[in-house]
């Protein structure tokens, strides 16, 4: 139960490029990663990449249309959309017939279409496994920019469609995909308890909820790193912090000797934890090692001081201070000295997330009204306002920082959401009980 | 003979405690100058879930344990919850005479031993509400202590917003979840 879901997925690369170079008198060697990063920034500024995905072909295999073809068609075609970065071709106008486009007439069929990327797969079945094929054409170029083959039992084929679209993501962007990835999250779906909440665990697109503790307490505020989770738990009455292992496993109380212990943050090296520690009152930022050792206190106000988060270089720490009368984002070196305001608009700002590569910080913001998703351009000051519907908060970052997950309160019930890290493409994944304090893995 | 020296000793900690609490500065009324936040939703207690305490005779020391179980002696509300100002800690006047209330009785019933909760209304953020909620615990608690309650029997936990007592959007039921709840843990 506490385990992951384990595949066998094998994942041969195929020196298909070369061999396709090699058959064909057309193409010419693929490009290098570098230039296709490039093309599809200059690109993607402008305008989504248009792609063909025809259905998974099953040469000789009858009867496994619902199995295999339609989920992982579906799959394939939805995480590519997704991105954001691409947009898929009507499959209405999609040629019949051969579909190597190694031939300039070939290919012009594709084009046709709006295409100007084919994503070719081929799946063959053998008893209850099946392997499938992917090429992955430039049509322009007459170019096999991607050829690999992927087997798994026939029962894990969306899975074995998201690695493809993985792999095609970082073939052409240079970024790492990010449909193996996890969201952690808070909810009261129980509902055996009053107001409890437990911790919850499911795929990047809502899929495959399951659940990571039994606390029928309050457990709060999951962050993690490196496999590992930490959180707060009021399990034995008065919040303590937690640790686990991202399948809910190995979970064990971190005693850190003064009160609250709330919004733990992991360092990226997984080594140490950030956290709102209060004594007699006065909360402020404390860090102590995953291990329960060296307890130190970072921040010496009076005022109220929460939410801590570590820099991705772990060298600067986020937090909130209302030490100039409304709660701000400020930021210090991990040290506790050093300390300055980040933010300066709006009267409440707080719940602060650093992207990944650590030019951006998202928060929940608010001026008057509802609280919003905003994003700060760290060394510009400049910052942008993600959401305008309901009561938004809890921002963070997917793993390549393309995606923002946050929550957001309409009708009553407070859901799951994700969005471009624009903005735009808001997708709602959850819809059982309240659901928030997300969190986002690799 | 007894009872006569248990109401001179009442009378004289009943006289301290009175000085004491004159001596306890009120806090000036905290200005957020050029900050937007409101201030108009300073409001009453709600006059509901406060039944009026069991007296006893004023100014004697019981030395007889309080009836019931302690699920009892919560359900029987001795104890009255302070009530807060939107994103503040600081002590009302209202609070201040809830807490005086308070102090003694647990006086009067002197192994009691009591928890303050904490609560925050849901318009803020979460994170920020749960370091909060933990000032309002404490804020009531030093008060008690500076009335004359042993902080020994006290506990404080902040539950942020995530334990309302109401659930409408409405100042009324706002003002119901930014309080530091009272709660018997042994008597």
């Amino acid at each position: 139960m506490k385990t992951l879901r384990f595949l066998p997925l094998v994942l041969v690369g195929l020196l298909l490029a070369a061999r396709a170079a090699a058959q064909t008198p057309g193409p010419t060697p693929p490009p290098t990663g570098q230039e296709m990063v490039l093309k599809i920034t200059k690109e993607a500024a402008g305008r989504k990449l248009p792609l063909a995905v025809p259905a998974l072909t099953t040469p000789g295999v009858a009867a496994m249309q619902s199995k295999l073809v339609d989920p992982f068609t579906a799959t394939l075609r939805s995480d590519l959309e997704y991105t954001g970065v691409f947009v898929i071709a009507d499959p209405a106008h999609y040629p019949s017939g051969s579909r190597e486009p190694t031939t300039t007439e070939a290919a012009d069929r594709w084009l046709g279409t709006g295409a100007e990327i084919l994503v070719d797969t081929k799946a063959d079945v053998v008893a209850d496994k099946v392997t499938v094929e992917a090429r992955v054409w430039d049509l322009k170029a007459h170019q096999l920019i991607l050829g690999r083959r992927y087997s798994g039992g026939v029962s894990y084929v969306e899975r074995i469609a998201h690695t493809l679209a993985n792999d095609l993501v970082k073939e052409i962007t240079g970024k790492s995909g990010m449909f193996l990835s996890t969201i952690i999250f808070v909810s009261d779906r129980d509902g055996s308890a009053e107001n409890s909440k437990d911790l919850y665990a499911m795929d990047f697109d809502g899929r495959s909820v399951r659940r990571l503790t039994t606390h029928h307490s309050l457990a709060l505020n999951p962050d993690a790193r490196n496999g590992k989770v930490v959180f707060t738990s009021y399990n034995s009455r008065f919040p303590q912090i937690w640790t686990m292992n991202a399948d809910g496993g190995g979970a064990r109380e971190i005693k850190t000797g003064v009160e609250l212990n709330a919004s733990p943050a992991l360092s990226p090296d997984g080594t140490q934890i950030a956290f709102v520690g209060s004594a007699k009152g006065n909360p402020d930022i404390y860090v102590i090692s995953t291990a329960g050792s060296n307890l130190r206190r970072l921040t010496t106000t009076h005022a109220l001081e929460a939410s801590p988060d570590w820099s991705p270089t772990g060298r600067q720490i986020l937090y909130t201070s209302d030490a100039t009368g409304t709660p701000q984002l400020w930021v210090m070196d991990a040290e506790g000295t050093g300390a300055r305001r980040v933010t300066y608009s709006g009267n409440w700002n707080d719940e602060g997330a650093w992207s990944p590569d650590g030019s951006k910080i998202a928060f929940a913001c608010r001026n008057e009204g509802d609280f919003n998703i905003c994003v700060m351009d760290f060394a510009t000051g400049n910052t942008v306002q993600l959401t305008s519907d309901g009561a938004n908060g809890h921002p963070g970052w997917s793993p390549s920082g393309e995606k923002i997950v946050y929550q957001c309160k309409r009708g009553g019930k407070t859901q799951i959401y994700t969005m471009d890290a624009n903005g735009e493409n808001k997708r709602m994944l959850t819809e059982t009980g309240n659901n928030l304090m997300p969190i986002w893995l690799p | 003979m007894r009872n006569r020296t248990g109401t001179i000793l009442a009378f004289l900690a009943a006289a301290a405690c009175g000085l004491m609490a004159v001596g306890c500065p009120k806090k000036p009324p905290t200005t957020t100058a050029g900050a937007t936040t409101t201030t108009t939703e300073t409001s009453k207690p709600p006059a509901t879930n406060v039944p009026p305490p069991a007296e006893a005779p004023k100014g004697e020391v019981s030395t007889e344990p309080l009836a019931g179980d302690v699920a009892a002696i919560n359900r029987a509300g001795y104890l009255k919850d302070a009530f807060f100002d939107y994103d503040k800690s600081d002590l009302r006047d209202d609070a201040r005479s809830a807490l005086a209330s308070n102090a003694e009785w647990l006086k009067r019933y002197r192994s009691v031993q009591f928890l303050i909760e904490g609560h925050c209304d849901e318009r803020g953020t979460a994170e920020y509400n749960l370091a909060l909620g933990d000032r309002r615990a404490n804020a009531a608690k030093e008060y008690l202590v500076s009335l004359g309650v042993d902080a020994a029997r006290i506990k404080t936990v902040s539950y942020g917003k995530e334990r309302p007592f109401c659930n409408a959007n409405s100042e009324d039921c706002w003002q119901q979840n930014r309080r530091g709840h009272f709660l018997v843990t042994a008597k």
